[in-house]
């Protein structure tokens, strides 16, 4: 293990207690191989290998039902949540297997957080939809520190500082969004993943949403599934292009390369199509 | 197939610069006469088609921000849009090159020659002239294999800019021209190697455009290619 070590580094099972979150900068990377996903019989996505770069954005892109959110759910052991849902292959945050005999879930979760499509802040106040996550994972920092510094990295502070104890549902839906990105950062992950975090915003908030996620990458390793391609193009540094080649085949990841060479000179057809929206 | 709007509004925007680049190279034919003729009257009629070629570039320019803005293009569609207007760009340069040669011919009319740079002269003109059509039918018709011929084609031109070159400042003794010809002997010769520059340029920016390398880099490839085809 060479870049993951100490307790909070850990994913193995945890120990109760843990010490407080430390700032950081670099965040791990991921890797999959050979990862394919399943809903029972049916098998969604086939061997996709690929290298998530740390503190980048890693943008997945392609058609509806090609396997991208199954994707993305595997890289934090949500799939298997779907009953006789499961995944098969190999899949690394640093050095270690997050799929390992030994490995808790629940840990996992926490190391490699998620925002989904609908914003789903707790029906709680603002100040505790970011607090409670650290606190049931034992920070025992200063807790008024932490919500600040979560909420200014979620690019909303300014906007709730003076409503801390307001409930999280009296926020816009974009607020509400980036309420969520402040809960997931407050337990230090290393790496955010998103599912089209933008699709049901309007534009200012969509933008709020970018900007945030280029001062994300500083701290931590980004992966979005996004159907807006000039959103692609604009935030991630990699993109991978999920195609199904022939109907009721699994999804296959077609293209990955960085953001720059997928929307200028892609290498394959079916992506250029995608990309220029010659689809279909 | 999705986007057939945008597609026919591409398709629109290649048209009209085709378009503009056959009506510089008909200006620059009319000039290769003028020049082998020395006639001026016949040069005179591409006095003015400059601003005409200006105000058509602009235009293509104006509809690929146009385009740009509405349609967002990408990866093959955004290398079109660009390649575009930069062939625009080469085409309307030529087009401007044509008329200052066009203006030389009008102004020197009737002064004493050199024979020898007058022949070297419509020799590059032919050349520069032939070169800018080639560029142009590789964009026409994306055969980017032509575009490998564009090189060699310009090196033939330099070869007789250095002849020219070589007249204007080693001039025959008996038959040196007047001195205003050939100053403006030495500029048309400048502006004919420049044209020809634009031709190899329309056609490498095509090379960029259907392989989205940089021509150098995309010919080399393309050249290791077909030595590893040639072995199968």
């Amino acid at each position: 293990m060479s870049e993951v070590s100490g307790e909070r580094s850990g994913i193995g099972r945890d120990q109760g207690d843990q010490p407080s979150p430390a700032p950081k900068t670099e965040a791990l990377g991921m890797k999959t191989e050979n990862l394919s996903a399943f809903y029972g019989a049916f098998k969604a996505v086939t061997d996709v290998d690929m290298e998530i770069r740390p503190n980048k954005v890693t943008a997945l892109i392609g058609p509806s039902g090609c396997g991208k959110s199954t994707f993305i759910r595997c890289l934090n052991r949500m799939h298997e949540v779907v009953p006789n849902a499961y995944a098969e292959g190999c899949v690394k945050l640093g050095d270690r297997d997050i799929y390992a005999r030994d490995t808790d879930p629940v840990t996992v979760r926490r190391r490699i957080g998620m925002v989904f499509q609908k914003p789903n802040p707790f029906s709680k106040s603002i100040y505790e939809n970011v607090a409670w996550g650290a606190r049931i994972n034992g920070y025992r920092g200063d807790m008024d520190e932490l919500v600040e510094r979560s909420l200014k990295r979620a690019a909303l502070w300014d906007e709730v500082k003076d409503k801390l104890k307001k409930s999280g549902f009296d926020l816009s839906g974009g607020q509400q969004q980036r309420l969520v990105i402040a809960r997931t950062l407050a337990v230090e992950p290393e790496v955010i993943l998103m599912d089209e975090p933008a699709s049901a915003l309007d534009p200012v908030s969509t933008q709020k949403i970018e900007d945030t996620m280029a001062e994300l990458k500083e701290r931590y390793t980004v992966v979005i599934v996004t159907h807006n391609m000039q959103q692609a193009a604009r935030i991630s540094d990699y993109t991978g292009f999920f195609y199904i080649e022939h109907m009721n085949d699994p999804g296959r990841l077609w293209e990955f390369d960085e953001t720059d060479k997928i929307f200028s000179s892609p290498n394959r057809k079916e992506t250029e199509d995608y990309v220029t929206g010659r689809f279909g | 197939m999705p986007r057939e709007t945008f597609q026919r509004e591409l398709d629109q925007l290649v048209e009209e610069v085709v378009e503009l680049g056959r009506e510089v190279e008909s200006s620059l034919g009319t000039m290769v006469e003028a020049l082998q003729g020395q006639d001026g009257e016949i040069a005179k009629r591409e006095i003015g088609v400059d601003s005409r070629f200006k105000e058509r570039g602009a235009e293509i320019d104006e509809e690929c921000m146009v385009l740009q803005a509405r349609q967002a293009p990408v990866a093959r569609d955004l290398r079109l849009v660009y390649t575009v207007q930069a062939v625009t760009n080469h085409l309307v340069r030529a087009g401007t090159l044509c008329e200052h040669i066009c203006h030389a011919i009008v102004e020197t009319g009737g002064a004493d020659q050199d024979s020898d740079l007058s022949a070297t002269l419509s020799e590059m003109a032919r050349g520069a002239r032939s070169l800018f059509g080639e560029g142009l039918d590789v964009f026409e018709s994306r055969d980017i294999d032509r575009a490998r011929d564009l090189e060699a084609a310009d090196d033939k031109v330099d070869l007789l800019y250095s002849e020219a070159m070589n007249l204007v400042v080693n001039p025959n003794k008996e038959e040196s021209g007047s001195p205003e010809w050939r100053v403006r002997a030495a500029l048309m010769v400048h502006y004919l190697e420049r044209i020809a520059d634009h031709g190899v340029d329309v056609g490498g920016r095509t090379v960029f455009l259907v392989t989205g390398e940089r021509m150098e880099s995309a010919m080399r490839q393309y050249r290791e290619r077909r030595i590893d085809s040639d072995e199968d």
